[in-house]
């Protein structure tokens, strides 16, 4: 199974919210949505799942025209609410049902999801009993009630506490080894990091970035070193690596201890290691190829506008 | 229809867990049923205006109840009557509460009065004149209605006494009872007036209380964040339409157990209540199914235009706001067609019949009271239905338009301007 988003346009009155964007993702694969609030992911989730008509642009599964009622797809929106005086059965059968599942199934497969989150004495109480953690986890097995084929979570992890959010890591990671499709927004792109082989970053409604992750870390990398000298900071290393190495590298940032930099065109790695052993007064602690975090990229995409 | 008849499920279990509305209709139905029954227990006779339990006269043989009466508690009035009309026992009769005092003058009757002896008094000039007495006149003071029959009374025993004539011939011919046998040919205005008037109110209530909760149902979906996983489960239309049929149902569930018990109850007791309620609860088929014709359509109607008000607002406290509009309407077809309810057949009410926000009322007013042709009957019936329809439909248009609409109530002339550029 593929879908495909292909130069989704949305204005609401004069204002552009999404200009063009494009992506795809397939069966047993996460796609993680990045961007700042604001960005455009919410609408881009929205208009995928038909809450806002798109103005332009289209989204296609296995090359035909996408109609999220006709697939089944466990939506967890970023505004999330049940019905708080309703059972906690009575409601997951109930939207179980709405996407077109059996009674008899939409029971069992509540039972499951319920069983699968540690929540099974409470199929008969009342939503609004339970507390908040409890809530989060009703909420994300009735997202998955309808046994779905494609998985959409619009910030699934905001307001998780760690131990909801250790259920939700490994209940998306059961989905992509289920062959699912998994799509979901996050600013917390350890999560992202961890289960996403494709990324696509949204900058105010236009997608900046997109590919495979592995892909965009190593190209992302291309010609950058780590340096850093024994009980040296990083700003004496920046200072020792403009003086010194300036006509063969340009410094592309810093972190706590080290210094990045990328090659010129003309500079290979052994002739910079040459030149820092002669001039360098100190010991080197590291020199080695530079691999970026998605944090990194992103707030090298996204950031320098904060 | 699968999921129409899913999500009408759902939102008729809504009402039934809904612990007060089970409570209210239970109670009501049993407390209203079990009125119904009074009559057999208690007298009621003397409330009810009828035979069938006397009044029963106290034990001491004195003849009036009011003889029972403390003598402290008896009314003191006093009288001034030279010609000598009235003597004590007619006065009894007619004040059987009072306590009669003669004097002799007008002077002894207003210091009587001033002195609080007595209340007020009476001075009988001739057969035809007298003069009332009183220190300060009650609104609720009725002595003049009482005396003015005696005077008549009096009036008649001294023509009688003047021209010759036989007192007693003279009252039998004068108050022989006149027999009149009706014939009715169309409608009993005067009967049918008080069950009209009755289900007016009843389809008015059930309107705006039954609309009311289906506008906050829609605005709970929305202020509870579920709207946004439901509307992409299910077509919206399907979402509004399961609302208000499930509201339809409870409507005329709660209505039609309570009615029932009360109907029921009174065909049981008819007869310990004299009868005396058929002007309410005895009602013709016909009105009964122009009721439910005209009664559900109008609920109908109104129900599909209250969910999509509830739509407009994004928390419950606002659904009064947003539908400020459509109470307005109803508020005026019901003082119009109240207003109106003497006069059936008039061009107002005929217009109203037919106009779909103002059918359901006014047509079952035409049925019971006026005269209708059965096309107007049918073309009515269809024009409402066809409305119905259009409100639903446009309902179904305001509520997705509105679905993810969240803050400030929307205003109707927005969402309607919104829906056409969205178009």
């Amino acid at each position: 199974m593929k879908l495909e988003i292909k130069d989704i346009k949305k204005s609401f009155g004069d204002k552009e919210i999404l200009k063009g964007i494009s992506f795809s993702v397939e069966s047993g694969k996460a796609l993680g949505l990045l961007g700042r609030n604001g960005a455009g992911k919410t609408t881009t989730i929205r208009v995928l799942m038909d809450v806002f008509h798109a103005n332009s642009g289209e989204i296609l599964l296995d090359g035909k025209k996408f109609q999220p009622r006709k697939v089944q797809i466990g939506y967890l929106p970023e505004e999330r609410g049940l019905y708080p005086k309703r059972t906690v059965m009575e409601q997951m059968v109930y939207l179980a049902r709405l996407r077109g599942v059996a009674k008899q199934q939409a029971v069992g497969n509540a039972k499951k999801w319920l069983d699968r989150m540690g929540m099974s004495e409470y199929q008969t109480v009342l939503l609004e009993k339970l507390s908040k953690g409890n809530q989060q986890k009703v909420q994300l097995a009735s997202t998955l009630v309808c046994d779905p084929e494609i998985v959409i979570l619009d910030e699934p992890f905001s307001g998780l506490d760690p131990v909801n959010s250790q259920i939700l890591q490994e209940v998306v990671r059961e989905l992509i080894a289920d062959g699912k499709i998994v799509i979901f927004s996050s600013h917390q792109m350890s999560y992202v990091e961890e289960f996403c082989e494709e990324v696509v970053i949204i900058n105010h409604g236009e997608v900046v970035l997109s590919g495979n992750l592995d892909e965009i870390k190593r190209e992302f990398g291309k010609d950058q070193l780590v340096l850093s000298g024994v009980e040296l900071t990083a700003q004496e290393t920046e200072t020792f690596v403009k003086e010194e190495l300036g006509s063969m590298v340009e410094v592309t940032g810093t972190t706590k201890d080290d210094v990045i930099v990328r090659l010129n065109e003309r500079t290979g790695r052994k002739e910079l290691l040459k030149k820092i052993v002669e001039a360098a007064q100190f010991d080197v602690e590291h020199f080695e190829t530079y691999k970026p975090s998605l944090n990194d990229i992103f707030v090298a995409k996204v950031g320098e506008e904060a | 229809m699968k999921k129409l008849f899913t999500v009408f499920q759902f939102e008729v279990m809504s009402y039934i867990k809904n612990k007060s509305f089970m409570i209210t209709t239970i109670l009501l139905a049993v407390l209203l049923g079990a009125a119904t029954f009074l009559p057999r227990v208690f007298d009621m006779s003397e409330l009810l205006g009828i035979d069938n339990v006397s009044e029963e006269k106290p034990e001491d043989g004195s003849g009036e109840p009011g003889e029972s009466l403390d003598e402290k508690e008896k009314t003191k009035l006093g009288i001034v009557d030279a010609s000598g009309y009235f003597q004590e026992e007619m006065l009894k009769e007619a004040f059987w509460d009072a306590e009669f005092q003669f004097m002799d003058s007008v002077d002894a009757l207003e210091k009587a009065i001033e002195g609080e002896e007595v209340e007020a008094g009476f001075h009988v000039i001739d057969d035809l004149h007298y003069e009332y007495y009183v220190l300060n006149k009650s609104i609720m003071d009725e002595n003049q209605y009482v005396f003015n029959s005696l005077m008549s009374l009096v009036h008649k025993q001294v023509y009688c006494a003047e021209n010759g004539l036989d007192f007693a011939t003279f009252m039998e011919e004068y108050e022989a009872d006149v027999n009149c046998e009706e014939k009715i040919l169309g409608k009993d205005g005067e009967q049918n007036y008080w069950y009209c008037y009755a289900l007016v109110m009843v389809v008015f209530i059930m309107i705006v209380m039954y609309g009311v909760m289906i506008a906050t149902s829609v605005t709970t979906e929305k202020s509870n964040r579920a709207i946004e996983v439901l509307v992409t489960s299910i077509d919206s239309a399907y979402l509004l339409f399961g609302k208000v049929f499930a509201g339809a149902v409870a409507a005329v569930v709660q209505v039609g157990l309570i009615l029932g018990a009360v109907l029921i109850g009174y065909s049981v007791n008819h007869v310990y209540w004299g009868d005396k309620l058929d002007m309410v609860l005895n009602i013709p088929s016909s009105v009964l199914i122009g009721f439910a014709v005209f009664g559900i359509g109008g609920f109908l109607f109104y129900a599909f235009l209250y969910g999509a008000m509830g739509a407009l607002a994004s928390k419950t406290e606002d659904v009064n706001k947003t539908s400020g509009a459509v109470q307005m309407v109803i508020m005026i077809v019901y003082f119009v067609v109240m207003f109106q309810l003497q006069n059936p057949d008039g061009i107002i009410m005929k217009v109203c019949s037919f106009l779909p926000f103002s059918s359901y009322t006014a047509m079952f007013v035409r049925i019971g009271m006026g005269s209708v042709a059965f096309w107007e009957l049918a073309v009515s019936a269809v024009l409402l239905y066809i409305s119905i329809f259009f409100s639903g439909w446009l309902a179904a248009k305001i509520y997705r338009m509105g679905t993810l609409r969240y803050g400030n109530p929307i205003s109707i002339t927005k969402a309607l301007k919104d829906m056409k550029n969205a178009e």
